[in-house]
């Protein structure tokens, strides 16, 4: 990546493309709670990891904590736009749908805009979205980053 | 309400604050968990030179602040609630980057709560500061109480 990224309106971006497993999960569901401990934790009994649990209430199976997919679409962002996004950018995802285990999940995004400031950086909006296999959207979100100019 | 279960939440509550330091292993941790091999977040041999918070653990400081407030469910302790709750909507605006060492706050207040299509929602308001003032990430998330809707 180039330290100062360049892109066009309708370029796209490209992120990950997993499948949602049991062990993915509980990866994430572990760190989680290993970051907020600073110490090793492994998951329990949640609507992500028991089938029973998440059925009784009221989802078809258990289903991924929203947070992975949100994590991928960073991921996808700090790839594009490094820096520029870690120290000033911006995330919104919100998730729409359920994402059942096995889903093969890809993380895409799209410049919407491309906005030159007057100190000479560049504001982008950025269209960010996980879809499943079948092109729909479980995850719809958006970014904004501004790039510095010279 | 404070004190309580997290559904006991009501528009206006105002969080006591959490303090922390920052460590590598949170951070790469975090990071592990989610297949993020970026090295910003894994070592200090990165184009900023420091070891990074990654921004998304702003979703970790939520389950802090949490725990802090609410007595009857501490989640990270493995106490749970009266229902299953889901994460509606993530949005985080970065400030500035924290880094391993510093210490950071983090403060929050629920801004609203209200019933959509038969289903509770709450709306959080987090920001997250170093101790010497900096301001590193604000934060709204949309999280549904109860995903089963009664009588369906």
């Amino acid at each position: 990546m180039s330290d100062k990224p360049s892109f066009n309106v309708g370029d796209e971006l490209i992120g990950p493309v997993r499948p949602v497993t049991p062990q993915r999960i509980e990866w994430y569901d572990s760190a989680m709670l290993s970051a907020a401990t600073n110490e090793l934790r492994q998951v329990g009994s949640n609507i992500h990891t028991d089938e029973e649990f998440a059925r009784s209430e009221g989802f078809l199976a258990a289903n991924a904590d929203g947070m992975i997919m949100t994590n991928w679409c960073s991921e996808m962002l700090i790839r594009a736009f490094g820096l520029h996004y870690l120290e000033g950018g911006e995330l919104r995802t919100k998730y729409i749908k359920p994402v059942y285990l096995g889903v093969p999940l890809s993380v895409r995004g799209r410049i919407k805009e491309a906005t030159k400031q007057g100190n000479g950086s560049t504001m982008y909006a950025i269209d960010v979205w996980c879809e499943d296999g079948q092109g729909v959207k479980l995850v719809d979100g958006d970014a904004k980053v501004t790039v510095a100019g010279e | 309400m404070l004190g309580g279960y997290i559904s006991d939440l009501e528009k206006g509550d105002v969080f006591k604050s959490v303090e922390y330091v920052v460590t590598p292993f949170m951070c790469s941790e975090y990071a592990h968990g989610t297949e993020e091999t970026s090295e910003y977040f894994h070592s200090a041999r990165n184009p900023a030179g420091r070891q990074m918070r990654p921004p998304t653990m702003i979703h970790v400081d939520k389950m802090r602040i949490l725990e802090e407030n609410c007595d009857k469910e501490k989640r990270i302790a493995g106490m749970k609630g009266p229902d299953a709750r889901i994460h509606y909507e993530y949005h985080a605006k970065h400030h500035s980057a924290a880094y391993v060492g510093e210490k950071v706050v983090v403060t929050g207040h629920i801004v609203d709560k209200y019933v959509k299509r038969g289903r509770p929602y709450l709306w959080y308001y987090l920001e997250v500061s170093t101790s010497d003032g900096r301001l590193v990430t604000t934060y709204n998330d949309l999280t549904v109480l109860r995903y089963k809707v009664d009588g369906a």
